[in-house]
């Protein structure tokens, strides 16, 4: 396993005084490249007992069907070699279609949905792929500066099949007017690596007349990233 | 050539309710290995405790005395409203002098990429000869070492920024 060193612009600037919470919190100094072997060999193991069958369809844990445009997201997890990253733990979160999380915490004035709590987790298969069902989140105001609204999107959580490939990260949707204002988007200075949080529309993912196909591919750190026995 | 990878976002106030699977799958301790508690409080800049802030602690070595738990060697620890966090970490035996007793990776608000760092317990007779710290700078040092406190009670704080910056690795 090999980590390449990341160019400067493609992860977003830890200090970056449009997102304000960056200033007190961001890292100043530039993190320190060394050499560990434990991180580099092993990950942790999630047993398949632990992800149930609703994990993966975000919009079956209530008693009826949620609001909003109802979607599939599906993609690949890749190493740098473009080799599929396997039975890897995949998490996701996100606001309802009207804009709020189901979080004591969210103070956004828009309706819970009691159909969806929007949380789920799955592992990804032999191929690195993954598939969930949700709704299309809304976009919601937080606070930041004037007129701040967030462009609709899901967070995503990866652990890869090494420790150092570790991934938290957003998957935003094509054509987002809100992305020019967004400072939590604006904070990636490298034009093409913003551009590969953009999900892609995908009419073969769609189905039928039940829900709209989005493609989402992540390229995790690290190269040659299946160890020998995954 | 150019790197293809996927960039980082910050995880945002509202993991809780979707991570909660994780702290509870990860906390209940079940370790055939003598235990230490680890405390302390992630800080920013100015002192102020960051009270939704995430600890994920990487045991690897570890992973054998926790095979009866959910998902040995983890556990995910969110920040309380004081900032605090506590890990009980399982002792590798024999111990492994100079290694960290774990890897930590932490996540927060305004914090758009996670940072890797680890920590190392301060009685350990092997920090002289440790792999990893001998490639930190020497006064920087301290600030991955857990104090002791008293029997098997440890603390650590983790300052994001300031003199006391805590050190963040990138992996080679």
């Amino acid at each position: 396993m090999r980590f390449d060193s990341v160019e400067t612009g493609v992860y977003p600037t830890l200090v970056y005084p449009p997102y304000a919470s960056t200033a007190k919190r961001g890292p100043t100094q530039a993190p320190l490249r060394i050499r560990a072997a434990e991180p580099v060999q092993t990950n942790i193991a999630v047993s398949r007992n632990l992800i149930l069958p609703h994990d993966t369809d975000l919009t079956s844990h209530g008693q009826g069907e949620p609001l909003g445009e109802k979607i599939v997201i599906t993609g690949r997890v890749l190493d740098e070699d473009g080799k599929p990253v396997r039975n890897s733990l995949l998490e996701v979160w996100q606001c309802n279609s009207a804009g709020r999380y189901w979080h004591k915490r969210d103070q956004h004035d828009a309706p819970l949905d009691p159909n969806f709590y929007g949380f789920g987790k799955m592992l990804t298969d032999d191929e690195g792929r993954y598939r969930f069902v949700t709704i299309k989140p809304g976009p919601y105001p937080w606070g930041n500066h004037h007129k701040a609204w967030r462009p609709a999107h899901i967070h995503f959580s990866l652990f890869g099949n090494v420790y150092a490939q570790r991934l938290v990260t957003q998957m935003y949707f094509p054509s987002d007017p809100l992305f020019d204002y967004d400072p939590i988007f604006q904070s990636i200075p490298d034009l093409a690596a913003r551009q590969r949080l953009i999900a892609r529309f995908s009419l073969e993912q769609t189905v039928d007349d039940k829900m709209l196909g989005y493609e989402f591919d992540i390229v995790l750190r690290g190269r040659d990233a299946t160890p020998m026995g995954l | 050539m150019a790197s293809n990878i996927t960039t980082s976002q910050t995880i945002g106030p509202f993991p809780h309710e979707a991570w909660r699977w994780g702290v509870d799958a990860s906390n209940a301790l079940i370790s055939g290995a003598p235990t230490v508690t680890i405390s302390g409080v992630i800080r920013d800049g100015n002192g102020a405790p960051i009270s939704d802030g995430w600890i994920e602690a990487w045991l690897p070595d570890a992973v054998a005395a926790e095979s009866a738990q959910a998902i040995p060697g983890f556990r995910r620890i969110p920040s309380n409203d004081d900032g605090a966090f506590c890990i009980e970490v399982s002792l590798p035996t024999p111990a492994t002098a100079g290694k960290p007793v774990l890897f930590a990776t932490i996540f927060a608000r305004g914090l758009v990429k996670h940072q890797f760092t680890a920590v190392f317990l301060e009685d350990d007779s092997g920090l002289a000869q440790s792999e990893i710290l001998a490639q930190v700078l020497a006064d920087r040092r301290a600030t991955l070492i857990a104090r002791k406190l008293g029997d098997a009670q440890y603390h650590w704080d983790i300052w994001m920024q300031s003199d006391k910056e805590t050190v963040f690795f990138d992996y080679v």
